[in-house]
């Protein structure tokens, strides 16, 4: 019947030669070939069929080359309907056995080889399972290319290689697999020209020799097989991860999509490669574009142009910024009783005390964070600090620093008249303030170091730990040596300094592995095991050395171990959990989920930290977010109290600015919880997961709260910090440490937010008690969440875009849209967590491949007059 | 009004440690569906079959695993931790068995099953029995307050009349059927073209549910409801389908035929019954599909029939802006024969906006081609732009049509990749079959 309509039809049967698409057999489920009526045709070929294998059984060996010929042809040619075995397969079936016989007789020939590829093709459908026997006729063919065999057939290969490289190591001893592979790289290029970028690198990974992919790749290739490898990174084993994300690299630099291989450097945060790419840009408009790139990373690289290095050190994101709110229409400052809106509140509050009003220090420092315009401190001769008592003045002085956050000169002006107050924390908060101002930003008289560095050993002990801290905000992931020199001998004072100190030193060698450092802290741990409550500040510092760096901490996971002291397991926790951020590792969750089922009624408090460390380690990817959410589920329903008080704060760091309803539900019913310190830790996650969203959902579910806890100063100071931080920047920035697309984990947010959550699991010493400036950590995880598009002159230009949530695209055929629900605004324009943008014009060209944050165009040179309509 | 209070509170805590009120819910309660739906397993993509989705679902596993471990070892460990006190566990366990069966004494054999009318305090309650009269009882202790709503049934004593237990609430089976489970896994991405239409049922259904606030700042009510128009085939289902796909909310589906009942009055019911689960789910959406079925203009009608139909349409008028206030329920309604409606449907007021769909311009033509053909894999040859330009009035359903056909043509030829040839063929045969039966031929 459709060989009847195959005939007639007169669409041509050009397309690919090699299509004839053999279908599976069911596990090679008996085929039914009971001799009912056969067609005439079928019969014909049936016949035909059996002529040659007669042939080939003959010894006539002149007519073996012109039956295998005709076998070929009608293997090939063969046409029938998707569910069934093509008809030749199926009437050769019972020469199978017969044919193997027959091969093995031959002398060795072209013949052989011929009659090999035959059986090979028909060892596909006939040979049981584990006999691998299409691979082995395969090795002994023809090797001609195996595409021409359709695709079923080049599947079935791939499948059996996999199977046979796995025997073949676990083998004893192992066998060599040079063969297979050599094999596998020839069908990997029928793979990538037919669609089928999924099969070529898993059949590539399987082998362990992805980085063979790379020459096969072309410019047609590169952007979904690039896609399909780095989707699977974050499920892959340590050293293979790597391995996949340098071969992406690899194709990337091959097609020359330099941004894109940046990305994968700094995913791969390898310093050299990411100056070589840097330097490998010869376009000076593109290389400003990865220099924006790097500058969101804080990565530095040597640049010899100055525009570059300013835009490298963030130079003008205070402006980028500012002009964003000028656009938006938001630079009025807001008081903190219009983030309140107390007159929506059922209940009364209580009158002012000094906790609320160091709590409208906070919030109007987190609202108008960067603008640099308020109501409180940067009026004309603001009275605000000195309505505050002792540290609380510490805490409103530095919020000027907040306020002027990224704007270093103006900022700097502000803070200096504060400096030379007589006041112990008025002088403590603006040496703070001046740390914060320059977060994120570089700056090449190094204002923080001239001004700090006087602090750091001399004057009350206020001023010297806000001195210690604010070096470390403003020198975070900077890596800069004589900065940790100036702070390393401060290890040695012992007390608050020191932990303040190694929390500092930690901030600014964030992921560097500093050997002698982690030394110098490790014998300070030894010789002086002191706790008190800042103590775990120096297990974070020295967790925050190996940040994201693996096992590259397993020396010095070592020698806490061997270290008696009762707080080395924190340390050892804190310092798992740091090296593992973000890597999605399921071994090290399974071992923080066992850690904490233990029920210990005293010296638990590293329990906590093994909560955040799930959370740390899940954020790399989106199964693992959800799923640990699930796990937390049960950790409330089981655990202790330290381990019920720490899971708001994981939900928090799972989900920082991304207000979902589902966790706001969550954390509104542990808001409502028995034990007070896990509602406050709740309310502060509230906070956290809104941040910088203006989320109108939960600045309800705030108000309500705050009329709840109306009475409970504790709880009350929280909700207030928390509805400051959903509008923080008034809804313009995010805290969320990933970027670009979500793939890039910026470490320096990282550690501001852990810093800020691990305060949090002993939030009743710390935040509700004197250091609440530890709050202020969050500056280094925050960062405006504009789109900004520049022309080739870095000036501000205004184009169309397309926002809406982001779709998963990976693996899919043909041209899928990568947004759903878009909207169509003009740029700049703010884009929330898990969304994506794509310019809506043809008129111009990003030169960045991920449009987020700072983003250069060019008119596109191939638009046609014809496309505008 | 400020200085009071915080005097009050101070006192409250000098008394005694203040600890805050828990929060009495005595009546009609949302239902949270929040927090459950947290932990649903995620979705895994890509769905074709790689070595990825492979890897994710391991991950899942993975995690799976370790919770189980976790679980497990918890349970294991909470009779141990009762273990020190070895007798008073055995006590206790005593103790709670006791307990049973004394609330099982209270309970009291036979049980009478009633409703309950009205919650008067946290103890007492009116309810009223299968027989007819009212009581005036109390609510045993144990009786859990947060199932008790009005409406609800419960388990009363067999003399008192208190109130000792409740029962599932149990909803008209025909109504929850509508109720759609599973999400329709169309999305907006899938709706080629119809920019127009896509933001205006967004704003008229969408936003109010997610943000209204919005129009609160603005000062306006939200629509109540949309209809959508236009010929058959140009995508009125498929763009509810997709509303329905991005929407959290309870979506309610009826096609208007259901609406007509044998029984007088059974239809009017329905309606009623289909807008009070609604409510009851909100935020919901409503979608009538074929709304024609039931909201033709009114005519004098002899016929039972028309008039049980008219006054279905009637019941449905008042659903839809009657005397009470329906919050978060959004109407969406679909017809190809708006011309045919009744006016007081379609209203202002009742429908605030209607939403024309045309057939496809040139413009939109393309995109649903390309929507279409993306995933499939077209030979080089294929210039859409060919089937773009022509001049057939084609709906998006035709183009579909012809998409799938060429697919089909191209799969009885075993061949990869379809061919301009295989959608030549299948325009040809699409058109053929659509204009059959109308005989334009036959007089050229």
């Amino acid at each position: 019947m459709t060989k009847d309509l195959a005939a007639v039809s007169p669409i041509p049967q050009q397309d690919p030669p090699q299509e004839p698409k053999k279908p599976h057999v069911d596990n090679g489920k008996p085929i039914d070939d009971t001799p009912e009526e056969l067609s005439e045709e079928d019969l014909q070929m049936k016949n035909e069929l059996e002529l040659c294998v007669q042939r080939l059984k003959e010894p006539n060996d002149a007519l073996y080359r012109a039956s295998l010929e005709s076998l070929r042809t009608i293997i090939r040619t063969s046409t029938s309907s998707m569910t069934s075995v093509p008809k030749p397969l199926k009437f050769l079936r019972p020469h199978y056995p017969a044919l193997k016989a027959v091969y093995e007789t031959w002398p060795e020939s072209g013949d052989k080889a011929f009659l090999a590829d035959v059986l090979s093709v028909l060892g596909m459908t006939y040979s049981e399972d584990g006999k691998r026997e299409s691979l082995k006729f395969r090795m002994l063919g023809t090797s001609e290319a195996a595409g021409d065999w359709g695709h079923e057939y080049v599947r079935h290969l791939a499948a059996e290689i996999g199977e046979e490289y796995n025997a073949r190591i676990t083998a004893e001893p192992p066998v060599a697999t040079d063969d297979i592979v050599a094999l596998a790289l020839q069908i990997t290029p029928f793979f990538l020209q037919h669609n089928a970028e999924a099969d070529a690198v898993d059949l590539l990974l399987e082998l362990e020799a992805i980085d063979q992919i790379v020459p096969h790749v072309d410019e047609n290739t590169f952007a979904r097989v690039g896609l399909y490898m780095v989707s699977c990174v974050p499920y892959l084993p340590y050293p293979e991860d790597e391995t996949v994300l340098r071969a992406a690299h690899a194709i990337y630099r091959q097609v020359k999509r330099l941004p894109e291989a940046l990305i994968m450097a700094m995913r791969l945060d390898d310093k050299a490669l990411i100056q070589q790419d840097y330097d490998a840009c010869e376009d000076p408009i593109q290389k400003k574009q990865l220099a924006f790139m790097l500058a969101r990373q804080t990565v530095s690289v040597e640049a010899q142009d100055e525009t570059e290095q300013e835009i490298l050190a963030n130079g003008k994101l205070s402006e980028s910024f500012l002009a964003l709110g000028a656009e938006l229409g938001i630079m009025d400052p807001k008081t903190p009783e219009d983030i309140y809106k107390t007159h929506l509140e059922t209940r009364g509050t209580m009158a002012d005390s000094a906790r609320l009003n160091l709590a409208s220090t906070m919030v109007n420092a987190f609202v108008n964070a960067g603008f640099g315009k308020d109501t409180l401190m940067l009026v004309d001769d603001s009275k605000w600090i000195y309505k505050n008592k002792d540290h609380a003045m510490l805490a409103a002085t530095a919020s000027l620093g907040m306020l002027q956050l990224w704007d270093v000169e103006t900022g700097l002006t502000q803070i200096d008249k504060y400096l030379y107050s007589n006041e112990e924390y008025v002088k403590a908060g603006a040496v703070l303030a001046i740390g914060m101002v320059t977060a994120n930003v570089k700056n090449e008289s190094d204002p923080a170091m001239a001004l700090l560095s006087e602090h750091l050993t001399e004057g009350p002990l206020s001023v010297r730990l806000a001195a210690i801290t604010g070096l470390g905000m403003a020198y975070a992931g900077s890596g800069r040596q004589e900065i940790a020199d100036m702070l390393t001998p401060l290890l040695e004072d012992g007390g608050e300094v020191s932990c303040t100190a190694a929390l500092a030193l930690g901030m600014i060698m964030v992921g560097t592995c500093d050997g002698d450092l982690s030394s110098t802290i490790l014998t300070l741990l030894m010789e002086s095991p002191a706790v008190h409550a800042k103590s775990r500040f120096m297990g974070l510092g020295l967790a925050l050395l190996y940040l994201g760096k693996q096992e590259a901490c397993e020396a010095t996971l070592e020698t806490l171990k061997a270290i008696e002291a009762p707080i080395s397991k924190s340390f050892q926790v804190l310092l798992e959990i740091a090296a593992y951020a973000g890597t999605g590792n399921v071994l090290k969750v399974q071992a923080m989920t066992r850690l904490c089922s233990d029920h210990l009624k005293e010296n638990d408090e590293w329990q906590a930290y093994t909560v955040l460390g799930i959370a740390l380690i899940a954020m790399g990817e989106d199964i693992g977010n959800e799923m640990a959410l699930r796990t937390f589920n049960h950790f409330m329903h089981y655990g202790e109290p330290v381990v019920r008080k720490a899971v708001p704060l994981g939900i928090a760091l799972l989900c920082a600015s991304n207000p979902q309803v589902h966790v706001l539900d969550i954390l509104s019913k542990y808001s409502h919880d028995h034990d007070q310190d896990v509602a406050v830790n709740a309310i502060f996650a509230m906070g956290l997961v809104g941040a910088g969203t203006n989320n109108a959902r939960l600045a309800q579910m705030l108000r309500q709260l705050a009329s709840y806890y109306a009475k409970d100063p504790n709880c009350l100071f929280m909700v207030r910090i928390a509805q400051g931080l959903i509008h923080l920047g008034k809804g313009t920035m995010t805290i969320n440490p990933y970027h670009t697309n979500r793939t890039l984990m910026s470490r320096v947010g990282v550690a501001g937010l852990l810093t800020v959550l691990v305060a949090m699991t002993d939030a009743k010493h710390l935040v509700l008690g004197k250091s609440h400036w530890l709050l202020y950590h969050l500056v280094s995880a925050m960062y405006p969440r504009f789109l900004i598009t520049l022309d080739e002159n870095l000036k501000t230009k205004s184009v169309s875009v397309r926002v809406g949530q982001a779709v998963d695209v990976v693996g899919q055929a043909g041209r899928p849209k990568t947004i759903t629900g878009f909207q169509t605004h003009n740029t700049p324009v703010l884009m929330a967590y898990g969304e994506r943008a794509e310019l809506a014009t043809d008129e111009y060209v990003p030169l960045a491949p991920v449009i987020e944050g700072l983003v250069i165009v060019k008119k596109n040179p191939e638009l046609m007059e014809t496309d505008k309509e | 009004m400020p200085g009071g209070p915080p005097k009050k509170g101070d006192k409250d805590k000098d008394k005694k440690k203040w600890e805050p009120p828990v929060a009495t819910r005595v009546g009609k309660k949302k239902k949270s569906k929040g927090p459950d739906s947290a932990y649903k397993l995620p979705p895994v993509f890509p769905t074709t079959r790689c070595r990825l989705k492979l890897l994710k679902m391991e991950r899942i596993k993975d995690y799976l695993n370790i919770e189980e471990e976790y679980v497990t070892n918890q349970e294991r460990l909470k009779p141990k931790d009762d273990k020190p006190a070895n007798g008073a566990a055995a006590g206790a366990a005593e103790d709670t068995s006791d307990e049973r069966t004394k609330v099982d004494d209270l309970r009291g054999t036979p049980m009478a099953v009633g409703t309950l009318d009205e919650i008067i305090d946290d103890d007492h309650a009116i309810v009223s029995t299968n027989t007819g009269p009212e009581y005036y009882v109390p609510i045993m202790s144990f009786v859990d307050k947060d199932l008790l709503e009005p409406g609800s049934t419960i388990l009363m004593h067999h003399r008192t009349n208190a109130v000792v237990g409740i029962l599932g609430d149990d909803t008209d089976p025909t109504v929850s059927v509508m109720k759609l489970e599973k999400a329709p896994t169309e999305s907006y991405a899938d709706v080629g073209g119809l920019d127009q239409q896509v933001q205006e049922i967004k704003e008229a259904v969408e936003l109010p549910l997610t943000h209204p606030e919005l129009y609160e700042e603005m000062g306006i009510r939200p629509p109540k409801g949309v209809i959508l128009y236009g010929p058959p085939g140009t995508g009125k289902t498929l763009l509810a389908k997709a509303v329905a796909n991005q929407t959290s909310a309870t979506f309610l589906r009826v096609v208007g035929s259901e609406l007509i009942q044998k029984y007088l009055g059974e239809g009017p019911k329905l309606v009623r019954e289909i807008f009070r689960v609604a409510e009851e789910h909100a935020p919901s959406i409503v979608f009538i599909d074929e709304i024609d079925a039931v909201g033709t203009k009114r005519y004098d009608s002899t016929s039972g029939g028309e008039k049980e139909i008219q006054r279905t349409m009637l019941e449905l008028l008042n659903q839809l802006d009657g005397f009470d206030s329906r919050g978060d329920v959004k109407v969406i309604m679909a017809t190809n024969r708006i011309e045919s409606l009744d006016p007081a449907l379609i209203r202002p007021g009742r429908i605030d906006r209607k939403i024309e769909f045309p057939l496809p311009d040139v413009k939109t033509k393309r995109r649903i081609f390309h929507i279409h053909t993306a995933r499939m894999t077209l030979a080089p040859d294929v210039d859409l732009e060919e089937f773009v330009m022509s001049k057939d009035d084609l709906s998006g359903a035709d183009i579909k049509a012809i998409c799938t056909e060429a697919g089909l043509l191209a799969l009885r030829e075993r061949r990869m990749k379809v061919v301009a040839d295989d959608l030549r063929k299948a325009k040809e045969k699409v058109l053929y079959q659509k204009s059959e039966g109308t005989p334009e031929g036959l007089y050229l």
